[in-house]
């Protein structure tokens, strides 16, 4: 298919690879975590302190175990959903402190927050995965926030949650989570990965004892891992896109070794959240073209490598769901989707270069989110759906309003839009010439009160609910 | 109650019963006026509202009117001078140089749908043949469409020439360029935004 966007030749990702696998071997990668270390000593590494080094042949024999393709199991199984290859999720912002309000002002996002977005990723139509820490709640202690926000995830929601790899306390507190609700660890593992979670290098070249040591924890107990670096082309990476890549290429590599050597077979993904410095203001830019840029160079990298793809979906720098958000996030969440990628993490909510949600800018993420599913739907080109005959029945000049088939598919065969206007401007102003946030923002409370709480065995919320009490007496 | 059997069938854009069941109440001596009014032409009036709130789509709203007029086919030979005399004539056509009808046929669908008696004269029609025709037929409106902004102006000049020949007929327009405003400047006696809209814009003016 002709698409004017960069596809890499073979050759070109190649050159990637070859500049990485040098990164790889003669530089190394730093993990201030001592068990990565010995983990990979024994696998006949060269570690020297802190800093392993990795031949290309150790990295190909890792990539060999890990999966392409893999399956999260939600707590209703009608919910899980597959991650690789044609399959792809969309799920939700991720670590933002604020909430966007709809005057334009900022507030310090609470639990209550926290909880609102786990109500609306159930009702949701788009969403296919729960998130974490969809905001930073302000109003519960740090140190335990993970436990009150995973609670929440799986105890409002049935959909597949995400992990909290905060530390690696967090990341057992998701596994210890997760066993409770699948009937004990040995049968977790089992399962197969019931939760998906955020695992982020340190660039460059690093990754923190919290990081590794959560990716070690997660990997033994078969929980997908996305490995995933946020170079910030021109301050934490070089200041090309190439070089960034390689630079990335090769922490993600890195991660995705130890999860193999950990537990061959642990489902990966290659992730990435690489954007550039604005250079006026030295600030992150993630509604910049250079991100949907390197979303689309990263979906490639991770075919070459036959792994499943994650990058950022609905990215704007805007502090407000207006033209520029919508656009922004419109671009990113599109290239997204349509270069292949997998796991599309922040599909809804984001604002501000991720500082804040917007649960007006959710609203109409998700619609968006609704419409790109659309946008890539195969046109069927079916003899039914050509239907010659009836085109000659209606021949020259006449009108197809009133064909049976038109009566027939008029309500499902084009997407219907919830907040996107349609109506004329008669219409629109008789209404209250109301914007599409203005809607969003009327719309929030009728979907919130709409929801529903999913069924759940009362003894495993009473056996979760313990185990949060428990840790939070403990720490 | 068979005449809400007529009325949930037009609702339920089901031609079949809409004609065994008027055909029914016609052979067990049911009052035609009252099939009719309380059984088609109050399903229509339903259709319109659901239409205007967003719950009916246009298909749909002009399925609902073929079984309708299905309906009112049966009724036909049977009504008498009183009961058959329409509720009005509507002369409707798209104005000279336009030939956009897509919007004007749903108007005439619907008009027809209310129980008025529909001329509709095409597309890219001049003043003169309205005039003629809403003379001919003795119409109590002519109904203008135009989708461009450039054969607005023609607009004008029917609702002028309507006046000048000294008619009673009153004059409404529509189409997606066209406002309230634009029609209070050439002087026509009404607007609507969108078909349902219309229909209620004519009873208004006929009542």
């Amino acid at each position: 298919m002709y698409d004017r966007m960069q596809t890499f030749t073979a050759n070109q990702m190649t050159r990637i690879h070859d500049a990485s696998m040098e990164l790889l071997s003669s530089v190394g990668v730093a993990f201030n975590e001592p068990e990565a270390l010995e983990i990979f000593a024994s696998n006949g590494f060269k570690v020297d302190g802190k800093t392993v080094f990795m031949t290309e042949a150790q990295i190909q024999k890792s990539l060999e175990t890990a999966p392409s393709r893999f399956t999260v199991t939600a707590r209703n199984p009608e919910k899980s959903v597959a991650v690789g290859e044609d399959d792809f999720v969309f799920a939700p912002g991720y670590g933002a402190p604020f909430i966007a309000l709809p005057d334009g002002s900022q507030r310090e996002a609470t639990m209550a927050d926290y909880d609102n977005f786990c109500k609306l990723i159930q009702t949701s139509k788009t969403m296919d995965m729960n998130g974490f820490m969809m905001v930073e709640p302000g109003d519960v202690a740090p140190e335990t926030a993970n436990l009150d926000m995973i609670f929440s995830s799986i105890v409002l929601c049935d959909k597949p949650f995400m992990g909290s790899p905060v530390s690696k306390q967090g990341a057992l507190d998701c596994i210890e989570m997760a066993s409770i609700i699948w009937g004990g660890k040995d049968k977790l593992i089992a399962a197969g990965p019931v939760s998906v979670s955020l695992i982020n290098s340190l660039s460059p070249l690093q990754f923190s004892d919290e990081m590794a040591g959560s990716l070690i924890e997660l990997a033994r107990a078969n929980q997908a891992c996305v490995i995933a670096s946020l170079i910030v082309a021109g301050s934490s990476g070089p200041v090309t896109l190439s070089g960034g890549l390689a630079l990335q290429n090769a922490e993600i590599l890195a991660g995705i070794t130890l999860a193999q050597l950990v537990n061959p077979g642990a489902p990966v993904v290659y992730g990435s959240t690489f954007s550039a410095m604005d250079m006026r203001t030295g600030g992150l830019a993630i509604g910049c073209p250079e991100l949907s840029m390197v979303v689309s160079a990263t979906a490639q990298m991770a075919r070459f490598y036959k792994l499943p793809s994650r990058s950022g979906g609905g990215l704007t720098d805007a502090h407000f769901p207006d033209g520029q958000a919508a656009a922004e996030s419109a671009l990113a969440l599109s290239t997204a989707a349509r270069s292949g990628v997998n796991f599309i993490l922040h599909s809804a909510g984001i604002l501000g270069s991720f500082i804040a949600m917007s649960f007006e800018k959710f609203l109409m993420d998700e619609e968006m989110c609704g419409i790109i599913r659309k946008l890539i739907k195969p046109i069927d080109v079916s003899a039914e759906a050509i239907d010659v005959e009836m085109i000659k029945n209606v021949g020259i000049g006449g009108q197809y309003l009133t064909q049976p088939k038109t009566f027939k598919l008029c309500r499902t065969e084009f997407y219907m839009t919830d907040f996107s206007n349609r109506q004329n401007y008669a219409g629109w102003r008789a209404a209250g010439s109301k914007r599409i946030d203005q809607v969003a923002t009327e719309s929030l409370s009728r979907r919130l009160a709409a929801y529903e709480k999913p069924p759940i065995d009362p003894d495993v919320e009473t056996a979760l609910a313990a185990y949060v009490a428990n840790r939070k007496n403990k720490s | 109650m068979a005449i809400q059997e007529i009325f949930n069938a037009v609702l339920a854009f089901d031609e079949a019963t809409v004609i065994s069941k008027t055909q029914a109440e016609l052979d067990g001596g049911t009052d035609i006026g009252t099939i009719l009014n309380d059984g088609l032409i109050s399903a229509m009036d339903e259709v319109g509202e659901r239409f205007s709130a967003g719950e009916l789509f246009v298909p749909e709203m002009l399925m609902a009117a073929q079984a309708m007029k299905a309906g009112l086919k049966i009724l036909k030979p049977h009504l008498s001078a009183g009961q058959s005399k329409s509720k009005g004539v509507v002369v409707i056509g798209t104005v000279k140089g336009d030939l956009h009808d897509i919007g004007k046929n749903l108007v005439s669908m619907m008009m027809e749908g209310a129980g008025f008696e529909v001329v509709d004269l095409g597309v890219d029609v001049d003043s003169e043949k309205f005039v003629k025709t809403a003379a001919e037929k003795s119409a109590d409106v002519i109904a203008l469409s135009a989708l461009l902004t450039t054969t607005m102006p023609s607009m004008e000049s029917t609702v002028k020439a309507v006046k000048e020949a000294g008619m009673a007929t009153r004059t409404i327009i529509g189409g997606a360029p066209v406002t309230q405003a634009f029609a209070d400047q050439i002087g026509a006696d009404g607007y609507s935004a969108d078909a349902p809209g219309a229909v209620k814009l004519v009873k208004q003016l006929v009542a």
